[in-house]
């Protein structure tokens, strides 16, 4: 049946088709159609279930997970404890070399005390665990493998994997509710933008998962054969600042740099309004969000401010700035157009800017060695608000942790300690919304907007569900007219 | 040693140094390979153990000395983002890159040659400002714009060939055309030249004189001695072929050697950046290597020289 067919582009491999090592983006997307998890995200950043029907907490160091026992591995093979358990196991194990032992590392003990319970033992109370059990499940016989093993429960199993040109996947015959109708379902590697939108226009693709330039959006949205679909999305995208810089070590000049962008139109600009402008990590769907002020584009405000931090215009409206600082930013086109707007918005003010661009892997050393004054980010799959802890808590400077611009405050540890301890939900929502106007407040980073989830398709697909978080798993349940 | 012998191992230092460049360079490059294998959540006792794994924790000259060691026997380690050995990872993209700049080459040569030589001989002529116009569009347009324009015209617009990827010879044809066009437009001008000044030294005039038909003057002997030059030309643009490819291969996800170095340095991946390099510096080598002996089957006079 050719016609059942799907071919999605992406721009790069994925890490790792192997749950024990891949981290990236699209592993996690792949990993969505060929392993199954204990849970998987919900739309609201809960834990919702997946190979575990359901769970307690009967105290806050441990978590029992009840199986469903209808998952099977393409052999035919139930997906059984032992197998979770293996597959936790081997993460834990520190000759595996696994980049997700961190996330387990809070686990003191596994039991399995029959074939459709697992508990898990933690060494201090820590909610944020169930964020760590999106790991999929291997079969106990290969989870201590060397090599990489991408056999899983999923709704597809792997036929061939060719590493920077295709992947083909196939409907894993034993999938609970019935194997999915796509078949095959090929992800074919593309890295230039213009030539996975070009694959798209000619039919070489169906579905194209990275939102293109808004101009060349344009021009696929004219195609008849072609759907756009946007959803509002939860990737955070923000300004970070590094505190260790005495002028960015005060909370005015913070507020002042804040004050001087104009979001919507930066996200007219640079993203062809397809954004939200952010209060802070947490979009409105998130179950822990709380309503925080978005600062308003308001430049006397700024200036104001700047001259009240003591860095007043040497020349007024003139050519001599009040200070200087640089910004690093990716080689990326909308990165770098994103760079010189903001660049353009505080030279308002009297703050210039130089752009500097390095290649990824430069810029991402760099940022996590705190080697910068301004750079702008993206969170992606933001899940737990225990990433608050990861982010502001002054313990989780890097190497540490994510809290790249060394913001420190004896409030923000506290409450974001207390975050990842309290287990009452309704207890954990008042802490959160507590921690998210401390950020608003103390603006750490400056919120620029939450990112909206563009993606193009062939008409012929029915019942694919575009994700906040950019995940495939709706594929299983799609076909092709 | 025949000189054959003797030019493979003039070889050697080349290739060393550019081994040894490229051990330089990957180290002074920011980013580390365990960074990105582990992510931000590692442990720093788990940073410490890979690194130590890895051999990353050793003095860096004992790393260069131990990467040189193995390479010599042909052993370029393992790849840190594959999980195999680097010889095996290449194995299985070279020859896709070989392909591309092989059959790019081979269009460049039967296109520009022939082009040249008429341009040559009817100097002024529509041939000659056709030659003109294409060896200049050759030389100024880049790839990253050549290429997609091409998908346009020929893959969206005619609907003959395919957009990207590899799996068939019509998938060989835009990315070896638009790798082979500025290789073109530097032939076709070195020809023309090369010919012109040929058809005006004393040996065709004598060749003429002596009443050799037209097309014997212009192969066997304007054509020959015109060719020395060229074939020089074509082994140092070997070099500018093979950095093409990692643009070429990039447009047009094309799986071969090109793409592996980007790939290889954005996981910082060092033992498969070294390896591509090496593999890419050992291939210009070779056809140079390869371009010496034709210009001794081309000019005798090299072969008195060895």
């Amino acid at each position: 049946m050719p016609h059942a067919g799907l071919v999605v582009v992406l721009p790069s491999d994925p890490q790792s088709l192997d749950p024990r090592f891949g981290t990236d983006a699209n592993s996690a997307r792949l990993a969505d159609l060929l392993h199954v998890a204990l849970t998987r995200p919900g739309s609201d950043g809960r834990r919702v279930p997946a190979l575990a029907a359901r769970w307690e907490v009967p105290d806050p160091r441990t978590f029992v997970f009840h199986l469903r026992t209808d998952f099977r591995f393409p052999d035919g093979s139930p997906v059984t404890a032992t197998d979770v358990r293996a597959t936790y196991e081997a993460v834990l194990d520190p000759t595996i070399a696994s980049p997700r032992r961190g996330a387990l590392a809070v686990l003191s003990a596994i039991e399995t005390p029959d074939d459709a319970t697992v508990v898990l033992h933690t060494r201090e109370p820590f909610t944020a665990l169930l964020d760590a059990t999106g790991l999929g499940v291997l079969p106990a016989a290969r989870a201590r493998d060397q090599t990489e093993v991408a056999i899983g429960a999923g709704p597809f199993r792997l036929v061939e994997a060719v590493r920077g040109e295709r992947i083909v996947l196939r409907p894993n015959p034993g999938f609970p509710g019935g194997p999915p109708r796509i078949d095959p379902l090929v992800v074919r590697i593309v890295p230039d933008e213009v030539v996975r939108v070009l694959e798209l226009r000619r039919g070489g693709a169906g579905l194209l998962e990275d939102a293109p330039e808004p101009e060349v959006l344009e021009w696929l949205r004219r195609d008849p054969a072609l759907r756009v679909t946007r959803v509002p999305g939860t990737s955070f995208a923000y300004l970070a600042l590094n505190l260790r810089d005495p002028r960015l070590a005060q909370r005015r000049v913070r507020q002042a740099i804040a004050l001087a962008l104009d979001r919507r139109a930066l996200v007219r600009f640079v993203l062809g309004g397809a954004a939200r402008p952010a209060s802070g990590l947490l979009a409105p769907e998130h179950w822990a969000y709380a309503p925080a002020p978005i600062p308003p584009h308001d430049v006397r405000r700024a200036r104001r401010l700047l001259d009240r931090a003591g860095f007043r215009d040497p020349d007024g409206p003139g050519p001599r700035p009040r200070f200087r600082l640089v910004y690093k930013t990716s080689t990326d086109v909308a990165r770098r157009r994103l760079a010189e707007a903001i660049q353009a918005a505080l030279a308002e003010v009297g703050i210039a800017v130089e752009i500097r661009s390095y290649e990824w892997g430069t810029l991402y050393a760099d940022v996590r060695r705190g080697n910068f004054q301004l750079s702008a980010l993206t969170w992606v799959g933001v899940g737990d608000p225990d990433l608050y802890y990861l982010t502001f808590h002054s313990t989780m400077r890097p190497p540490a942790g994510y809290n790249r611009g060394g913001y420190a405050s004896g409030v923000m540890d506290r409450l974001t300690t207390e975050g990842r301890r309290t287990l009452d939900p309704e207890r954990r929502r008042a802490v959160y919304a507590r921690i998210q106007r401390r950020a608003a407040h103390d603006l750490p980073v400056v919120p620029l907007w939450w990112e909206d989830r563009i993606v193009v398709a062939t008409r012929r697909l029915s019942g694919f569900v575009p994700a906040a978080d950019g995940a495939l798993d709706s594929l299983a349940r799609a076909s092709l007219d | 040693m025949g000189a054959a012998g003797r030019r493979l191992l003039a070889l050697v230092p080349t290739v060393v140094g550019v081994a040894t460049l490229v051990f330089v360079l990957v180290h002074l490059v920011p980013g580390d390979p365990v960074d990105v294998m582990l992510g931000e959540w590692a442990a720093p006792a788990d940073v410490q153990a890979l690194r130590h794994d890895l051999g990353l924790d050793r003095p860096l000259l004992e790393q260069y000395l131990r990467f040189l060691a193995r390479a010599a026997t042909g052993d370029l380690g393992d790849s840190i983002a594959y999980r195999m050995p680097v010889r095996r990872v290449i194995a299985a993209r070279y020859p896709a890159t070989l392909a591309l700049a092989g059959t790019a080459l081979g269009l460049a040569l039967v296109l520009a040659i022939p082009l040249g030589v008429v341009a040559a001989l009817r100097p002024r002529s529509a041939v000659d400002r056709a030659a003109r116009v294409l060896s200049l569009a050759g030389v100024c347009l880049p790839t990253v714009w050549l290429g997609p324009l091409l998908i346009l015209a020929f893959a969206i617009g005619l609907g003959w060939l395919p957009v990207s990827g590899a799996g068939s010879v019509r998938h060989l044809v835009l990315p070896a055309v638009t790798l082979a066009l500025g290789m073109i437009g530097v032939l076709v001008r070195l020809t023309r030249a090369s010919m012109i000044t040929a058809l005006g030294e004393e040996y065709v005039r004598t060749a003429r004189a002596k009443g050799a038909p037209a097309w014997r003057v212009v192969a066997v002997h304007a054509l020959r001695n015109a060719l020395l030059p060229v074939t020089t030309v074509v082994g140092l643009q070997a070099g500018a072929l093979l950095a093409g490819t990692i643009v070429t291969e990039t447009i047009f996800a094309w799986p071969g050697l090109g793409r592996l170095v980007v790939q290889a340095i954005d996981a910082r991946d060092y033992p498969l950046v070294q390896g591509c390099v090496l593999a890419i510096a050992f291939t210009y080598v070779a056809v140079n290597a390869l371009v010496d002996a034709l210009h001794r089957v081309i000019d005798p006079r090299f072969r008195h020289e060895s």
